[in-house]
């Protein structure tokens, strides 16, 4: 299904390139500043803080969790140029691995902080990139959540000896322990792709009527397959059941309209009990 | 509700207010009304507390780092916005302020804090009890709901909590910017600094916590970005605020809410869409 | 006052003749929402027409002593406020004499012919609405929306109000229509509560802030050398003030048509307005719906936290 015009040649299908992995492979958090240890010292000491609303708090409560405190990380990362060949539709490796890096580099600050309060996880984490006007090519990506341990004194570490991690809400963390599963961690895969423009320009020429586009087709379902499966690798990692609340998102950043991210994230859950859930009420609200 | 009820109501007009009260006056909702008389408090009068404190001329353009007259200003404005509050809640007999609107703005010149409420308190309790702990009078933007949830779990709210702080983002040498520009490569002192505002934010926010003597801080909001009117051009001040509610856990312990799960019987016929496992960036 | 108007409770020599045409006959028209139109209908009450009223007001300084408006600031005597009325404090340097533009008195006051002058505003266009209201033989407005917006390059200002009036069957009418904001599922909570509304309460309360020396230099810092110890890190107390008194005015104003009633459902809107380098204008406008309790209520029982699965 390829057609051999001149800048049309199909994507060429080379491996996945080399990722680093989490859960402490190949990516080397930088320790705690001092600020950041006194900080999380007096959390220790019995305060707790925690961005989730008051709804979310009593619901984690209720699962037997206790919050421990609101924890973050970040890294303010440069991203550069990549040399592309500009006729051809393909994933741009270095900033695949970049957007990755940085976005690890956050999560395990994020960790060690949740670590360094004897967390079993980290619920409602989310991860921001956020731009600034000044450095064109440099962003700042946040992740923060809040730490939470099981007040049963039951561990919760998943298999790396880490705190969980997962972007469910209060409530969904509480409905998702009445089915009997745990979250292990947030899991995510992440491709750069180059759609290749001036191809664009020559393929529309050529077409008068209504056709699929097969290799924008192929390179576009490339790419978003690139990211799931680098997402379910990291949760076969965790030896995990299942991963849900699976989300992609595709964004451009500052990149252009013709290189899109797409980030694939989800929480990767393990079963721990044959759960029956109580017969949910039905109900309908009289209000709008 | 009954048409006669509905009548005495229509009769209630033609004459004056049953009982010579002051004239109480609240910002609640009817919801929020009757949750809060559900547990055998009222309202008792809107609050308010104002306060703006300066920042030296020419603080902006000279600094380097952290700025600490602008959070100085913060804290300090926050605190006596506060204590008005409180004041109020106490002039008016309220036991505390729930539904707090927290308004905050940092000018380059000044920072001003507006605060609004209403002032809440237990049906029956006696005066004199009111009184003796009107110096405790919590403070708190959570609202009337939330602060129902929270009493019935066995929590109390003390008062809002906030840290600032404020920082000159550094820039590169050019020769850093030079050998980075083909790289992708993290910028340590940038996101050193950055990580370290907002993490004296949020300490500075703990520490007014631990002086009211709190369990823990709820509902933080952090409110983070680029100052953008102050200081000279090419000075890029980021400013980081963290704001929430301290609660402390009663005597009696944490309570359950055993909450049921519902299946709510509104949707229509759902059909699976391909969009809706993307979501806008 | 600037305008010329009629006296504030809304003379009969507002309503347009198209009103008496619509209202005269017909099907009522109403801008509740099907779901407050059911509510009204459980409860029994029908409505009877779409009511209106519109004013507009200009605002303008009024000439007072010798030529110069009322409100004229002067750097070194002492001016002609006006009519102050419940709020004024004054401020003094401490410098000794300096000359030229020292801000030697500060002052706060409340301005009075602005409250007027809205009041005036509000009070033609609720009047000319509670006509129509009454023409219908309504008991009560329900669903009150009102507005307040500038008419572009006039340097005037049209108060609107409107709402749908009601008739309860089998009532009394009483002495004046009752009113409120409220419509639908609030109102129906608030009656079955034990509270009947009596009326839309909107009050306006401005206070006028010239800085004197040293609120000068705390909001605008120049010649710090000059500051005589205000340099770092202070509360503005001047402005502080300004700010605490522009909210009580208007709570204590409000308080005052209450006659021993509550105001429920309290909405505050302030502005500042910064005219001089360290002089503010400051507005208040806090609106509610007087409430009278007419039956005592239980309370509710603790209500079912649920988790909805959609």
């Amino acid at each position: 299904m390829t057609s051999q015009e001149p800048g049309n040649e199909p994507v060429p299908a080379e491996p996945p390139p080399e990722v680093s992995g989490r859960r402490g492979r190949g990516v080397d958090p930088s320790g705690l500043p001092p600020d950041a240890a006194h900080r999380l010292a007096e959390l220790e000491h019995g305060l707790f803080t925690s961005d989730l609303s008051v709804n979310e708090f009593l619901l984690v409560k209720e699962v037997g969790f206790h919050p421990l405190g609101f924890v973050m990380g970040s890294s303010i990362y440069h991203l550069g140029i990549q040399t592309r060949r500009w006729s051809q539709s393909q994933e741009l490796t270095k900033l695949t691995e970049a957007m990755y890096n940085a976005r690890e580099l956050a999560m395990n600050r994020m960790e060690e902080e949740a670590l360094e309060l004897g967390a079993d996880g980290v619920v409602g984490v989310r991860l921001d990139v956020n731009y600034y006007e000044w450095g064109s090519d440099t962003a700042e990506f946040i992740a923060l959540g809040t730490a939470v341990k099981a007040e049963n004194g039951q561990s919760y570490r998943n298999k790396a000896g880490k705190p969980f991690t997962s972007d469910l809400s209060g409530q969904d963390f509480w409905t998702l322990m009445q089915t009997g599963h745990v979250p292990l961690g947030l899991v995510m895969g992440t491709c750069v792709y180059h759609i290749a423009h001036r191809s664009i320009g020559q393929t529309l020429r050529a077409v008068g009527q209504n056709v699929e586009l097969p290799n924008f087709t192929q390179a576009l379902y490339e790419a978003r397959e690139l990211a799931m499966t680098r997402m379910q690798d990291e949760a076969t990692e965790l030896e995990a059941t299942g991963i849900v609340g699976v989300r992609l998102e595709e964004k451009s950043h500052m990149w252009g309209a013709h290189t899109i991210e797409f980030l694939s994230l989800g929480t990767a859950v393990a079963k721990t009990a044959d759960h029956k859930i109580p017969q949910p009420n039905a109900i309908i609200s009289l209000d709008g | 509700m009954s048409a006669d009820e509905l009548l005495a109501g229509m009769a209630a007009l033609s004459g004056d207010a049953p009982a010579k009260s002051r004239g109480v006056t609240s910002d609640l909702t009817i919801d929020e009304t009757l949750l809060l008389h559900g547990m055998g408090w009222e309202p008792v009068d809107v609050v308010f507390g104002v306060s703006w404190w300066s920042i030296p001329y020419g603080f902006w353009q000279w600094q380097a780092g952290e700025l600490t007259e602008a959070s100085t200003a913060f804290a300090g404005a926050m605190e006596t916005a506060t204590a008005e509050l409180r004041d109020e809640c106490a002039r008016a007999g309220g036991t505390g302020v729930v539904g707090v609107s927290v308004e905050f703005a940092v000018h380059s010149r000044h920072v001003d804090v507006a605060l609004a409420g209403t002032a809440v308190r237990r049906i029956d309790e006696k005066p004199t009890d009111r009184k003796a702990r009107q110096n405790a009078a919590f403070v708190s933007d959570l609202s009337a709901r939330d602060f129902v949830l929270l009493t019935r779990a066995g929590w109390e709210p003390l008062s809002l909590v906030a840290g600032a702080s404020f920082v000159v983002a550094p820039r590169r040498s050019a020769g850093q910017w030079a050998a980075q520009k083909t790289q992708y490569v993290e910028l340590p002192n940038l996101t050193q600094s950055l990580y370290l505002a907002r993490e004296r934010a949020m300490e500075r926010m703990q520490s007014a916590a631990l002086q009211a003597r709190a369990d823990g801080v709820v509902e933080v909001k952090l409110r983070e970005g680029p100052l953008g009117n102050v200081g000279r051009t090419g000075v890029r001040v980021m400013q980081f605020i963290a704001v929430g509610t301290a609660v402390r856990l009663g005597s009696d312990g944490h309570h359950s809410i055993a909450p049921v799960m519902v299946v709510s019987l509104d949707d229509a016929l759902r059909q699976f869409e391909a969009t809706s496992l993307r979501q806008p960036g | 006052m600037a305008a010329d108007v009629a006296p504030t409770d809304g003379g009969s020599a507002g309503l347009p003749e198209a009103a008496q045409r619509r209202l005269g006959h017909g099907p009522w028209s109403s801008s509740l929402s099907v779901a407050d139109f059911a509510s009204c209908v459980a409860l029994g009450i029908e409505p009877v027409g779409f009511v209106q009223g519109y004013a507009v007001v200009t605002w303008r300084y009024v000439s007072g002593y010798a030529g110069r408006p009322v409100g004229y600031r002067t750097f070194t005597g002492y001016p002609n406020l006006g009519d102050t009325g419940d709020y004024m404090e004054q401020w003094r340097c401490p410098h000794g004499f300096v000359g030229g533009e020292h801000r030697m008195f500060g002052y706060n006051f409340e301005q009075v012919w602005v409250e007027q002058a809205w009041r005036q505003g509000y009070g033609l266009a609720f009047g000319r609405m509670l006509e129509e209201a009454v023409g219908l033989g309504a008991h009560g407005v329900i669903g009150l929306v009102d507005d307040m917006t500038p008419l572009a390059g006039t340097g005037a200002e049209e108060f609107s109000i409107r709402g749908t009036a009601v008739v309860v069957p089998g009532a009394k009418p009483p002495p004046r229509p009752f009113t409120t904001f409220l419509a639908g599922q609030r109102l129906v909570k608030l009656l079955e509560a034990g509270f009947m509304p009596v009326s839309v309460v909107a009050v306006c309360s401005a206070v006028q802030m010239w800085g004197y020396c040293m609120t000068a230099y705390q909001m605008v810092g120049s010649a710090a050398s000059w500051s005589g110890g205000v340099a770092g890190v202070t509360s503005i107390d001047q402005v502080d003030r300004a700010q605490r008194a522009v909210r009580e005015l208007a709570r204590e104003h409000a308080r005052a048509e209450l006659g021993g009633d509550t105001l429920h459902g309290v909405s505050l809107q302030v502005s500042e307005r910064e005219i001089g380098e360290a002089d503010l204008s400051l507005q208040c406008v806090l609106k509610g719906t007087r409430v009278r309790r007419f039956k005592d209520f239980d309370p509710l029982p603790p209500p079912t936290p649920v988790v909805r699965l959609t």
